[in-house]
């Protein structure tokens, strides 16, 4: 009986065990004995808008940036792995049923005015993230099909997070979310005025957060200054408490990158928080890093490239005189008839790859070499072409279609940028196979005035991730998604099969059935192409050579995501 | 003047003399250094010939001669850039002629235009004074104030995506002239005024000059300075105000070239210092400005025709 | 005294029609503040409610123009901040450099052009030769020109705002094509001048040919000169539009084109207003500067 018993027990330890600590404590940086102190300084294309990073303005760039800097969420996605790692709450377990989680906080946290951080802080922060007065764009990204996390607080160190819908990266989700302080901005929520709480002017010293650093300083139009969180929780392997840095300065700096690479070979910036370094850049970076002033570190391969999509929305105005655009087969033949490498080497001087499709090999979890791929084939282009009726009716050496039309669309792009080159090499080669493309360079708004109104054939134009996970990237995949550009009305059947498809894989309970999944969700994107990818680039950092511990990564911010572990390099 | 013609000349035939068309890319051959022509070879007088480049390292545009093979004409592959290449591998040469056509036409005909209109509206504004000269004068206020941006974002709204050459060449030029004119006209309207009290201009009166041939004859010549002037500051600043037009929004589509946009390609830092070769249409604008300058100027300070004309 | 009063109202009116062109304008150009990749269509409709972008162009026309009655122009969309703060604390930066780089090109500028108009020497040529070649290279290169060079030999800081030395490469870039500009006209004004039978009549009275040149050919030949000279004001700010933009002076340049960027409407208005305001006040002191030196344009023939 006793025998029964502890078998028993070690079998429910295990199973205990097995459902209990999904993740490891984060790496702690190695501790480099004299790395404490010291300032570093980044540029920063931007202001931030806001402090407040669940206002409706605070979902751009610098005010993440910022809010990395100074928020922690409950759990932190590692940039390198991809696993989620434990943050502010330092262990969790998973219901059977995979839909509710309880996590337990880390003690003696508190926040950098000295208030203790309880459980109380975490539902607070999810109030506000979904109360609908403050309209936040953060809450969209933390939501599983639309519905809310609920979220309760049994006692002040155990939150339990409970999924309207099974979710397979779980508590990844909550990278998205900082912490934000209950006592501070309570009375704000109350009164309906969060939304304006800590915006740009409010004073340095009056924001509490759970990050590494605190804003000391801002001068309008020149810099942020942010220095060391004395109340960091966080320690390296020797105990010495993190950040290492005393200060860091964020330089705001306009003038596009030639600015930023100015001031990095001048030396007055350090690191460029969201700038990868161009192609055109890297001889002079080299020249630079061989006598010793700069450091060059390679990322991998992109994960958000650039990409060429058509108006495939039912009944847009813009394509109905050209029904060919609308036809897969069409942009299955211009898939087939650019060639990439040449691409590769002209505009990005050879530091990019060819991709087919929205996965490159830079995401190493979710890219598969079985994905569908289109080798530079002209002849099959021009028999698909031919296959849906356009071919040179008058000898003139441009396709026409039926009606002795000449074959040909125009292509949107942001002007002055490499997107507008890369379209111009597609104008170059698809005219070689017959079809006439023109280039129209737009600025920003007036790109997107055009694709709000429908009112275009073709855009070429790209977006930053925010993760590598397809699950949380769903705004490309399901209809109606922000990010799911080419068609803004009613699905097409395909589109509904992948929509089921991608559902399913964010459900699914393993990693091998959500690649499978994911596999099948990228035949049917192939088959259709309502997108179509070209090449995506090889991520370069450049660095100082006073900065250590960096560790760049593919998504923004590429070398501020561990700022807690930079130190200064004498 | 004969030199200005004769630049006129080379403009106008640049399709017939550019060696590549200018949009013919040469793939492999981005940022490749101008091959000046040579003559000797191994010690024996050759016909003029460059030697061929092979890239020696892309990414930092590094490129070295191969003796072994030399290139005599533009009709081989092996294309001979006489002044460079530019980030697509295209001959620097051959755009800068075809683009001179557009650009310089562009700059000196909205030079033209604003000279004409602005000196019309500042003789007529100091001819005929009181509330119609205050109100040109405000009118002129008014354009120099508004930002041409604003109006060049707006106009770019209103026109449909694609434009022709032609038309966006005529754009250029109506939203150039109509920038242009306030600065001259106020110019002018201050010389005439003082000019109209001036003792031949009275002597022209007394003698019963009409007003339009007390201008014409009398007045305007003595603008002949000031618009002179003007036309050295104007045709360089619409040169790059092309460039800006087309960064706002209203430029000629890819490939055409044009002076200010290749001048805005070439404007990073890193580039100019690497390929300087990239910046020949500055070097171009200033050889028109200098035409320009030259053949309009007065040489002499101590020739005065004006003063020949009040004596008769 | 009229006349102060007189053209004092023009310039209000002038600021405001500006104003008012700038927001017509921004109107008209496609796409708005709202509209951006990355959101849903039902986010945007939120947007463009939140900051009133859906009412019709008059009802939104009207409510700014109610309120700018009162000196308030507003608030930013992507600042959350009054515009009015904004474009104080900008302007005055950008009150700084102009200021600067307007006293450096008149100090090099106007004797510069005295000289070359007036002798025909070696020398003289020389430097009209030099003043064509400021002229004809474009700002935008250079700018970058001394950009490049200083940052090659560290001599001057590249970028934003910090002292006295931050100052000299945005002065030096904005003040040397406007210097140039000034020499050009000086130097035409002044060759006109010296032909008048005035000044042989001076010369024939036997007063030294510096004097002739200086005092009495230099008085002759400022009106043109003066006439747009308000002008230069307004090329100073346009001009330092893109030399803020390259070396990060934190002014109204940058501000203006981040607004129009982002099709940021009130900004835009507030910048634009700033703008015209800055330039009206300079036509007027050009204006006034005209009527108390040339005797001859008389204060009536200015209206």
């Amino acid at each position: 009986m006793a025998r029964h018993s502890r078998c028993a027990l070690t079998i429910a330890a295990i199973l205990f065990a097995g459902a209990c600590n999904r993740g490891n404590e984060p790496a702690a940086p190695v501790s480099t004995g004299s790395a404490r102190g010291g300032a570093l300084t980044a540029s920063i294309r931007s202001e931030p808008a806001t402090f407040n990073r669940f206002a409706p303005n605070g979902n751009q760039a610098p005010v993440e940036a910022v809010s990395m800097l100074v928020h922690a969420p409950l759990v932190r996605i590692n940039r390198v792995t991809g696993e989620p790692e434990p943050w502010l709450a330092e262990r969790w377990s998973v219901s059977p049923d995979g839909r509710t989680f309880t996590l337990v906080l880390r003690g003696g946290v508190t926040f950098s005015d000295g208030t203790p951080f309880t459980s109380a802080d975490v539902a607070f922060t999810f109030q506000a993230l979904y109360d609908p007065t403050v309209e936040s764009s953060l809450a969209s990204g933390v939501m599983v099909q639309g519905k809310p996390l609920q979220v309760s607080t049994p006692d002040p160190r155990t939150v339990v997070i409970t999924m309207p819908a099974p979710f397979a990266p779980g508590v990844a989700m909550l990278d998205n979310v900082p912490i934000l302080p209950k006592h501070q901005l309570q009375a704000a929520l109350d009164a309906k005025t969060f939304a304006k709480a800590w915006g740009i002017t409010t004073p340095p010293g009056t924001m509490a957060g759970l990050g590494p650093f605190v804003i000391s300083e801002y001068v309008a139009g020149q810099r942020m200054t942010l220095t060391r969180n004395l109340h960091y929780w966080r320690k390296d392997t020797a105990g010495t408490q993190l950040p290492y840095l005393d200060r860091l300065v964020m330089e705001f700096v306009s003038g596009g990158q030639d600015a930023e690479m100015l001031r990095l070979q001048a030396g007055s910036v350090d690191l460029m928080t969201q700038a990868d370094v161009r192609p055109e850049d890297i001889a002079a970076l080299r020249r630079l890093r061989d006598q010793g002033s700069v450091q060059l570190m390679e990322a991998g391969i992109g994960v958000d490239p650039n990409t060429l999509w058509f108006n495939l929305t039912p009944g847009n105005a813009a394509v109905k005189a050209k029904p060919y655009l609308q036809r897969a087969e069409f942009r299955r033949a211009i898939s087939f008839a650019i060639d990439r490498d040449a691409i590769a080497n002209t505009v990005y001087l050879g530091a990019a790859v060819p991709v087919y499709g929205p996965i490159t090999p830079g995401n190493k979890t979710w890219y598969s070499p079985s994905a569908p791929t289109f080798p530079h084939d002209i002849a099959r282009a021009r028999s698909l072409l031919a296959g849906i009726g356009l071919s040179d009716r008058n000898g003139d050496g441009m396709l026409d279609d039926a009606t002795g039309k000449p074959v040909g669309f125009s292509i949107l792009a942001q002007r002055g940028t490499i997107r507008e080159r890369t379209a111009t090499m597609i104008q170059e080669q698809l005219r070689q196979i017959g079809i006439a493309v023109a280039v129209a360079a737009l600025d920003v708004p007036a790109l997107f005035g055009r694709f709000g109104a429908g009112d275009y054939e073709s855009i070429y134009h790209g977006f930053q991730a925010s993760a590598l996970d397809p699950a949380m990237n769903l705004d490309l995949w399901l209809s109606g998604g922000s990010a799911h550009v080419w068609n803004t009305g009613a699905a097409a059947p395909w589109e509904k099969s992948m929509d089921a498809l991608m559902q399913q894989q964010a459900a699914a309970p393993t990693l091998a059935e959500r690649q499978r999944l994911l596999l099948e969700a990228e035949r049917i994107f192939a088959e259709n192409l309502p997108q179509i990818y070209f090449v995506a680039p090889r991520v370069t950092v450049a660095l100082s050579r006073r900065v250590g511990g960096a560790v760049p990564v593919l998504l923004d911010p590429k070398v501020l995501w561990n700022a807690d572990s930079l130190f200064v390099k004498h | 003047m004969k030199l200005l013609a004769g630049f006129v000349l080379i403009v106008l035939l640049a399709p017939a003399i550019a060696p590549y068309e200018p949009g013919r890319q040469f793939p492999g051959y981005q940022y490749a250094p101008p091959m000046p022509p040579r003559l000797l070879d191994a010690e024996r007088v050759h016909a003029p010939f460059a030697y061929a480049l092979h890239a020696v390292d892309p990414i930092e545009r590094r490129y070295a001669e191969d003796r072994s093979r030399r290139v005599n004409s533009f009709a081989g592959d092996a294309p001979w850039f006489l002044l460079g290449s530019d980030a697509f591998g295209r001959d620097v040469l051959s755009r800068v002629l075809i683009g001179a056509r557009l650009s310089l036409g562009i700059a000196l005909l909205s030079t033209l235009f604003a000279l004409i209109l602005g000196a019309g509206i500042g003789a007529a504004a100091a001819h005929a004074g009181g509330w119609i000269d205050a109100l040109l004068m405000r009118l002129a206020d008014f354009v120099i104030v508004l930002p041409g941006i604003y109006v060049v974002l707006a106009l770019r709204g209103a026109l449909p995506l694609v434009l022709s050459t032609s038309q966006v060449f005529a754009a250029m030029v109506a939203v150039l002239s109509l920038v242009g004119w306030p600065t001259v006209a106020r110019g002018v309207r201050g010389i005439l005024i003082i000019e109209r009290q001036s003792e031949y201009a009275e002597a022209a009166r007394a003698v019963g000059a009409s007003a339009w041939r007390l201008i014409g004859r009398h007045l305007l010549p003595a603008t002949r300075g000031f618009l002179s002037a003007q036309a050295t500051l104007l045709v360089p600043a619409f040169v790059m105000a092309e460039a800006t037009l087309s960064f706002v929004g209203l430029g000629f589509a890819p490939p055409t070239p044009s002076w200010g946009a290749m001048l805005h390609d070439a404007g990073a830092v890193q580039i100019a210092a690497d390929a300087p070769w990239l910046l020949a249409p500055a070097g171009a604008v200033v050889l028109t400005v200098f035409l320009v300058h030259a053949s309009a100027d007065r040489s002499e300070p101590s020739s005065a025709p004006i003063f020949r004309n009040q004596v008769l | 005294m009229g006349f102060l009063l007189r053209r004092g109202l023009a310039a209000l009116l002038l600021v405001f029609a500006v104003a008012s062109g700038a927001l017509l304008l921004a109107q008209l150009a496609p796409g708005d503040y709202a509209a951006q990749f990355g959101k849903t269509p039902a986010q945007i409709a939120a947007d463009r409610h939140r900051l009133g972008l859906d009412r019709p162009f008059g009802q939104q026309y009207a409510a700014w123009l109610k309120r700018s009655l009162t000196l308030d122009l507003g608030e930013s969309f992507q600042y959350d901040q009054p515009v009015a703060a904004l474009v104080r604390a900008r302007a005055a930066n950008t009150a700084v450099l102009a200021v600067t780089a307007l006293i450096v090109a008149t100090a090099v500028g106007i004797p510069w052009g005295v000289v070359t108009g007036s002798r025909n020497g070696a020398i003289a040529r020389m430097l009209r030769a030099l003043s064509l070649l400021v002229l004809s290279v474009p700002p935008l290169i250079s700018s970058l020109a001394l950009l490049t060079i200083a940052a090659r030999t560290g001599w001057f800081p590249v970028s934003g705002m910090g002292g006295p030395r931050h100052l000299v490469v945005p002065t030096l870039a904005l003040a040397l094509p406007i210097a140039a500009m000034l020499e050009r006209l000086q130097s035409q004004s002044i060759g006109d001048a010296l032909d008048r039978p005035s000044t042989t009549a001076a010369r024939a009275r036997g007063i030294p040919e510096s004097r002739v040149i200086w005092r009495h050919g230099w008085r002759q030949s400022l009106a043109p000169v003066l006439a747009v000279y308000g002008v230069i004001v307004g090329s100073l700010f346009s001009g330092s539009f893109a030399v803020e933009i390259v070396t990060s002076w934190p002014g109204l340049g940058l501000l203006m084109q981040q607004a129009l960027m982002t099709r940021d409407t009130n900004l835009v208005a507030g910048c634009a207003v700033a703008g015209a305001a800055f330039l009206a006040a300079g036509i007027l002191a050009s204006d006034i500067m005209l009527a108390v030196t040339d005797p001859r344009m008389g204060i009536e023939s200015m209206s």
